[in-house]
């Protein structure tokens, strides 16, 4: 097991009301076989040993289907590697000696409350704004009753792999959150439980969306770069659509 | 596994003949299809008789190739994908090439909070759903249960008891004024005071270390009398130390994980200690459930329906008491007890 | 269901503005694309090209309408735009302290992030171009006896100034980045995204940027050099 050490800035801030500023650490016995954040962890058993605050980061499952991990890693949402969460990046893809700088997901909407850790809630806003289906209570129905196509499903479920970890707002060079709020009117759209709502929805988590100081799509398409689940900017363009037919309808 | 203790080859370099593939050897007709609970139960077997590969020795390999070699790579991508996209990520082994090296974990506590036929705990109106409750469980949770659960819980009851429970229960307004919101705010405010003010020496991350392994070893997929026991003691111990040498970090009025793992540890150690005098009392094997003392010649769980058929719910009764022991009896009226065989 | 915002209110979303840049900025490629077909009559010296403007000017009526439609284009492309880039740049109060790019899928270039810098000096540049040329000095001229303005005199005379041929050159190079990243851009923004034809789009955008920006450049460096 090759060991290496690292020199890290890390964005610490205290509060929301506090400026912050970068810090540097040099942190080593670092194994390849850690994540990431297994990386932050020992940094931080480290500060606690020293009489230091460690350092705050989001996390949860550690298996790249929460959503709740993030940071930037050398200016890259979730870091280098494609098509993984944070917690899936592991250190590996690093070499000894390396400087890695790590920020928070910088936006309007993801003000930070502490070092590395965003309120990301505006997406619970955008969301509670229109990402349901009405269910009539009563029997639930029978499974099969209403039919979806394959090629429906499967785009659905492209669009519902979405995880809401708001890295496609982090590498937005204009902090839009479009391709998440594409990708939620997206599963809906794309199958016949989301009908009732479909106009609705589109209009009402778009007006969100621009209402929680997220920018505008540029087309950029960095977030489908960077995003841990490959959500395609098709559901930006499907999202538009469905505004477009909405507010003409 | 390679049949020889402390063979490094790389799986690709050890000959059909020097491999162990014990869970068809012990199980004929099941092979790795048997059940996970006594997969789990023979992974940790092997490792422990000193077979375990990788840097670890923590692990048994899980081949795909004669699977890739019938049904084609892409049928296994198909359904495997994005297991062993996760799978790489996490060890930089292509498990479509190389085999996976696999070893079980800790996954979920089989049990919860007692509910009734509503799904409503002892607390009137607060109804707890899937997972958290203690009502469907067997030998192993995973995948299928857990989301047959969800549904039937999520979908088929609560839907029905919920609403009936809104419309004909009295729901006086009650504000923060309260004297029971009083008390807990305070209580809370005091353990965190508590935590903060102890400046131990050790992180609550060593403490929570120091309690899995304890749990993993004695009150994990395998259990003894003696084991239990020594979990119960060493717990104690255990939770002893936290609250004279925890080090909690922060302070109380900003974010503060450490903070909050540190008061989940405290449960945590509390709970662990739960399921140990738990699974002592139940003198029997049954699902997840597996004391050594009880299995046949074959290594089976045997059950004891006589004295068990019952699900054991624990009081709590305060802090540092011994919590006490509630049974409700299990009435099967469609399916007959009966003796699982793998072999 | 009915929209529930006014239509008022659907003008301050982001989707629609660019929308309207989108349609605008279409519609100004194909106007850019006509102007360069017209102008190259320029290569064939002064009369084809006083010819080629005197019928446009002699429209009439028809050319006040081109005129006042192609000023609402800039005018709605151009006001969209700055809207737009003011309120991305408050959508991120606090920069980065090292950007990145993830490559791969993503179109981020240097054209995709500076189209509001590119956008800016193209519109500069296009009130100083038509100062120069519709409201410059009026030569006139006579063809085959019908008396007309000498445009090309005009044109000649500039196109052999070397600061405004190169800084000419230079803002049609920043034409060429805009429509790299607008064309295919606006295709998204209309909400036409295809597993067939975005690629193909795409490529028609780079070919065209570079087309007009080569076009552009071509003829003021041709009369400068000749």
């Amino acid at each position: 097991m090759s060991e290496m050490t690292l020199k890290l800035s890390v964005w610490r801030q205290e509060n929301a009301a506090d400026a912050g500023k970068m810090v540097d650490y040099t942190l080593p016995g670092v194994s390849e076989h850690m994540s990431f954040l297994e990386m932050l962890d020992v940094l931080n058993e480290k500060i606690i040993a020293e009489g230091g605050d460690p350092i705050e980061f989001d996390n949860d499952c550690r298996e790249g289907i929460c959503g709740m991990c993030s940071l930037v890693i050398n200016g890259i949402a979730h870091g280098p590697e494609k098509r993984t969460a944070t917690c899936q990046l592991h250190m590996r893809h690093f070499k000894d000696g390396d400087h890695i700088t790590i920020e928070p997901f910088r936006a309007e909407g993801f003000p930070v409350i502490r070092d590395l850790t965003v309120d990301r809630s505006s997406f619970d806003r955008i969301i509670a704004a229109g990402g349901y289906v009405s269910v009539n209570t009563g029997n639930a129905p029978d499974a099969n009753a209403v039919p979806v196509s394959k090629e429906a499903a499967d785009k659905a479920m492209d669009a519902a792999a979405c995880i809401g970890c708001g890295a496609c707002v982090a590498a937005c060079p204009n902090a839009s959150a479009a391709l998440f709020v594409g990708a939620k009117i997206s599963q809906y759209a794309l199958q016949p439980q989301g009908d009732p709502e479909r106009a609705r929805r589109a209009q009402r988590m778009v007006d969100q969306m621009d209402a929680e100081g997220f920018g505008a799509c540029s087309n950029h398409a960095e977030c489908e770069a960077v995003c841990p689940k490959g959500i395609s900017i098709m559901n930006i363009a499907r999202m538009r659509r469905e505004y477009l037919k909405a507010i003409i309808s | 596994m390679p049949k020889k203790e402390g063979d490094n080859r790389a799986p690709g370099q050890i000959p059909e003949n020097e491999r162990d593939y014990y869970l068809e050897r012990r199980y004929p007709s099941f092979g790795n299809l048997v059940p996970r609970d006594v997969a789990s139960r023979n992974a940790k077997y092997v490792c422990d008789e000193g077979r375990g590969v990788g840097d670890t020795k923590l692990a048994v390999y899980l081949d795909f190739a004669d699977a890739i070699k019938r049904l084609g790579e892409d049928t296994i991508r198909d359904r495997y994908g994005n297991l062993f996209e996760m799978y790489q990520r996490i060890t930089a082994d292509d498990p479509y090439k190389v085999p996976m090296r696999i070893y079980p974990a800790v996954h979920y506590t089989m049990g919860g909070l007692w509910v009734d036929y509503n799904l409503m705990s002892t607390i009137p109106g607060l109804f707890v759903l899937g997972e958290a409750n203690f009502s469907d469980h067997g030998a192993n949770r995973l995948g299928a249960s857990a989301l047959m659960q969800g549904l039937a819980d999520g979908y088929f009851v609560i839907p029905y008891t919920i609403g009936d429970y809104l419309a004909s229960a009295d729901l006086p307004k009650t504000s923060t004024e309260d004297a029971a919101f009083q008390t807990s705010e305070n209580e809370i405010r005091d353990m965190t005071a508590k935590l903060l003010g102890i400046k131990g020496k050790k992180t609550v991350t060593e403490f929570h270390r120091e309690l899995g392994m304890v749990m993993w070893d004695k009150v994990g997929m395998s259990r003894t009398k003696e084991g239990l026991e020594e979990a119960v003691g060493r717990i104690k111990e255990l939770r002893k130390e936290f609250w004279e040498n925890v080090r909690v970090p922060g302070n109380p009025s900003q974010l503060n994980k450490n903070l909050e793992f540190a008061g989940r540890v405290a449960d945590f150690m509390e709970l662990g200690e739960l399921m140990a005098r738990d699974a002592l009392e139940r003198n029997e094997s049954c699902g997840g459930h597996f004391r050594e003392e009880y299995q046949s010649a074959e290594g089976e769980a045997v059950r004891d329906d006589e004295q068990f058929t019952h699900v054991a719910a624990w009081e709590f009764t305060g802090a540092e008491q011994t919590p006490k022991r509630h049974t409700e009896a299990l009435a099967f009226e469609n399916v007959k007890l009966t003796q699982r065989s793998y072999k | 269901m009915a929209a529930s915002t006014s239509v008022s209110n659907a003008f301050r979303s982001t989707i629609v503005k660019k929308i309207l840049m989108s349609l605008t900025g279409l519609g100004l490629v194909i106007f850019v694309l006509g102007h360069l077909i017209g102008n190259l009559s320029l290569l064939f010296g002064p009369e084809p090209f006083n010819l080629y403007s005197h019928k446009l000017m002699s429209l009439g009526p028809l050319l006040w309408v081109i005129e006042i439609g192609l000023v609402a284009f800039f005018l709605i492309h151009a006001w969209n735009g700055i809207s737009v880039s003011r309120h991305n740049r408050r959508s991120r109060p606090v920069r980065y302290a090292k950007t990145g790019d993830a490559g791969g899928p993503s179109k981020k270039s240097l054209s995709s992030v500076s189209m509001i810098f590119t956008g800016i000096i193209l519109l500069v540049f296009l009130v100083i171009h038509v100062a120069t040329f519709k409201y410059g000095a009026y030569y006139t001229t006579v063809i085959d006896g019908v008396e007309m303005r000498d445009l090309y005199k005009l044109v000649y005379q500039k196109f052999h100034d070397p600061l405004y041929v190169f800084g000419y050159t230079g803002v049609m190079i920043l034409l060429g980045f805009h429509l790299r990243h607008g064309f295919w851009s606006a295709f998204q923004s209309l909400g036409t995204n295809h597993p067939r034809y975005s690629g193909p789009i795409y490529t028609i955008g780079v070919v065209l940027a570079i087309v007009l920006a080569i076009g552009f450049i071509a003829i003021p460096l041709y009369t400068y050099f000749n």
